[in-house]
């Protein structure tokens, strides 16, 4: 980077330091310290209300932290804005919305559009090459509220394709989804990874944690641990993280099972 | 025709239709996102807000001027607008009771005001209660003016923020995640909202004009799958309203034109929502009765399938009083549809018994294809489940799944 110079740890993608989040007093999110390098396939994992959907919307600026400061290749987010990109949570947004999968992969180039501009035909011929990336491009014309679930994952995954970013946040993308496009979406999150961009995911099914992911993050309100998968991903750090629920880990995940028979 | 001619080029008759058309546009487009938001209540709160700014317009002015009206009227929407928005962020109050807090304090205190002002003798005051239910025959060219100029700057406002407006409206926590400033293009939308209460305001009066601000946005919605056709159609649906309801009001026996706009436009919302091709009542009453009447049709072509495998006769004859008995309802109605789609056939039988029935060949595939399809475990149960739901949303509209 040529302004290393006044760069923070302009060797990691993702640097949070000390983040703290509460809601009406009630902490959230405590003294989270996360650094992911760049070219990985993160996963953040742990229980329900760990706050890993805030987590990712601090990051983005889309929560005030109480405290703490989160970098993006060395700079302050705000300024490295152009080089994220965010797909939210499917059920963020009401999909009876009249328009179509086009305009919705359209959005994604708002951003670098500016004010008064319109998308003119170069636009609309990035968003339907995204579409063509998430195999959509037949679904162009298609009203939203017409697609099924894991087709409207698939326009969201493309409207952040769009915005051809160095590191890509996605919550929950496999939520809710079918087994073709969980399969579509990972193929298309590890080419990111191939072409040298930082994925990071918020994930809920520790079966797929091994398979899908290389670097992990374990949270639940504090970081719990991360770093490599096979370092990061133990019973230990497991029941750290689910407390109670450890014992399901037990019976349903036979990789943990594995390891807990290890110890 | 010369009558209807005279009638049109009415002075007073003009000023009410350019007005109601005026009105109509700049609400209908406007509604739009208020609706799309789920802030149809926003336009309600606003509307009635404006009592107390229109009160202290008159009183700051002295007169029934307009543009001073308007103005005060503007102020006092977006008071109220703020305080709601402060109530729901600052409180633990939900969106609903703050708008109903925000409507009933800001209106009381109109009310309050108007009585005030009609005490004090002013000589000028009389008819400012009309802005309770709007007086259309009282307006002026030079009111259309500024009703114009103001509709006029809402709608290149909105043609200017159209992409930002559209992205904050369908998926705001993205839009803020670009860097796009989302409260303070939701601000922007209030006021235009606000702006577009104020216009019809002198017509329609605070409590109706609501209805003007939902109403053509949620039949346009009916119609339309595209933004731009949403607003464009609300925006021809409130004009189109106002005109006629205007023009109603003027060869009617002097009924007031206010409600009569919004009645017209009503009627307008019934038709829609009745009769709209993708997502009308009717369409999705009719597909759920036809799939409920495919379904039991199904059932009974299993049946017969199951008591012609039983006696081991692909021709087996089933009396349909059996039918009856078994599915406990009467089979009558789809026995029939199964006849018409070729799938059984009447059989003879003696003179004293009820109607037989029996499979075709087409009627055997069909019943396995059913059964199949029944069956979680296989591959073709998926493609039909898929295609079903897929079919049952096409129709536009949620909730219609039960049919499916």
């Amino acid at each position: 980077m040529s302004d290393g110079a006044n760069a923070h740890e302009p060797d990691l993608a993702v640097h949070v330091e000390d983040l703290t989040v509460s809601y009406q007093h009630k902490p959230v999110l405590w003294d989270i310290d996360l650094d992911v390098p760049p070219g990985v396939l993160a996963g953040i994992i742990g229980p329900n209300g760990a706050g890993k959907s805030t987590l990712i919307k601090t990051i983005l600026g889309l929560i005030r932290p109480a405290a703490g400061h989160v970098y993006i290749h060395g700079r302050p987010y705000r300024e490295q804005r152009a080089r994220v990109g965010y797909v939210p949570q499917r059920s963020s947004v009401d999909w009876d919305f009249p328009t179509t999968a086009l305009d919705v992969v359209t959005m994604g180039l708002y951003g670098q559009l500016g004010w008064l501009r319109r998308p003119g035909r170069r636009h609309l011929e990035q968003a339907r090459h995204a579409l063509d990336l998430v195999g959509m491009l037949d679904y162009g014309d298609r009203q939203i509220s017409q697609l099924s679930g894991g087709q409207q994952q698939r326009v969201f995954l493309a409207r952040a394709l769009v915005q051809d970013s160095d590191v890509y946040f996605l919550d929950e993308p496999f939520a809710g989804v079918d087994a073709t496009t969980e399969r579509a979406i990972i193929d298309i999150l590890r080419e990111l990874r191939a072409g040298g961009k930082t994925v990071i995911a918020v994930h809920h099914d520790l079966q797929t944690v091994r398979s899908y992911f290389d670097w992990l993050v374990i949270l639940n309100v504090r970081s719990i641990a991360q770093g490599r998968v096979p370092d990061v991903y133990t019973a230990q750090n497991l029941r750290a993280a689910y407390g109670g629920q450890a014992a399901l880990l037990h019976s349903s995940d036979p990789v943990a099972g594995i390891s807990l028979e290890r110890e | 025709m010369p009558q209807l001619l005279a009638f049109l080029s009415d002075y007073t008759i003009q000023n009410v239709m350019i007005g109601a058309a005026l009105l109509g546009i700049s609400s209908g487009a406007l509604g739009v996102f208020a609706v799309l938001r789920q802030q149809s209540l926003l336009g309600d709160t606003l509307s009635h807000a404006t009592l107390p700014g229109v009160a202290l317009g008159f009183m700051v002015s002295g007169s029934r001027h307009l543009g001073s009206i308007m103005f005060g009227a503007l102020l006092s929407g977006m008071a109220a607008a703020l305080l709601v928005l402060i109530l729901t962020r600052r409180s633990r109050l939900k969106t609903d009771a703050a708008l109903g807090i925000g409507l009933s304090t800001f209106f009381a205190l109109g009310v309050v005001l108007l009585t005030r002002i009609q005490q004090s003798g002013n000589a000028a005051q009389g008819g400012l209660d009309s802005f309770l239910f709007g007086q259309a025959a009282a307006i002026l060219r030079s009111d259309l003016w500024l009703m114009g100029a103001l509709t006029l700057a809402a709608l290149v406002l909105l043609g200017l923020l159209w992409k930002e407006f559209k992205l904050i409206t369908f998926d705001p926590l993205f839009a803020r995640s670009l860097g796009i400033p989302v409260v303070l293009l939701e601000t922007v939308l209030t006021l235009l909202i606000a702006l577009a209460i104020v216009i019809g305001l002198q017509m329609v009066g605070v409590v109706l004009m609501a209805a003007m601000v939902v109403a053509p946005a949620v039949a346009a919605r009916q119609w339309s799958v595209r933004l731009e056709r949403m607003v464009l159609l609300s925006a021809l649906i409130g004009a189109g309203g106002g005109i006629v309801g205007a023009l109603l009001s003027a060869t009617g026996a002097n009924l007031a034109t206010g409600p009569l706009i919004v009645l017209a436009i009503s009627a307008v919302v019934a038709f829609s929502l009745l009769l709209a091709p993708q997502r009308g009542l009717l369409r999705t009453a009719l597909e759920r009765r036809r799939t409920a009447a495919h379904l039991r049709g199904s059932r009974v072509l299993v049946s017969l399938q199951r008591l012609s495998a039983q006696h081991g006769d692909r021709s087996y004859r089933v009396e349909q009083g059996m039918l009856n008995a078994y599915h406990r309802q009467d089979t009558g109605a789809g026995l029939r549809e199964l006849e018409r789609r070729g799938l059984v056939r009447r059989a003879p039988h003696m003179p004293e018994e009820g109607t037989h029935w029996e499979l075709s060949d087409r009627g055997h595939d069909e019943a396995e294809r059913v059964l199949q399809g029944l069956d979680p475990g296989n591959g073709t149960a998926n493609a039909n489940s898929s295609g079903s739901n897929s079919a049952s949303s096409s129709s536009g509209s949620k909730g219609v799944h039960g049919g499916g």
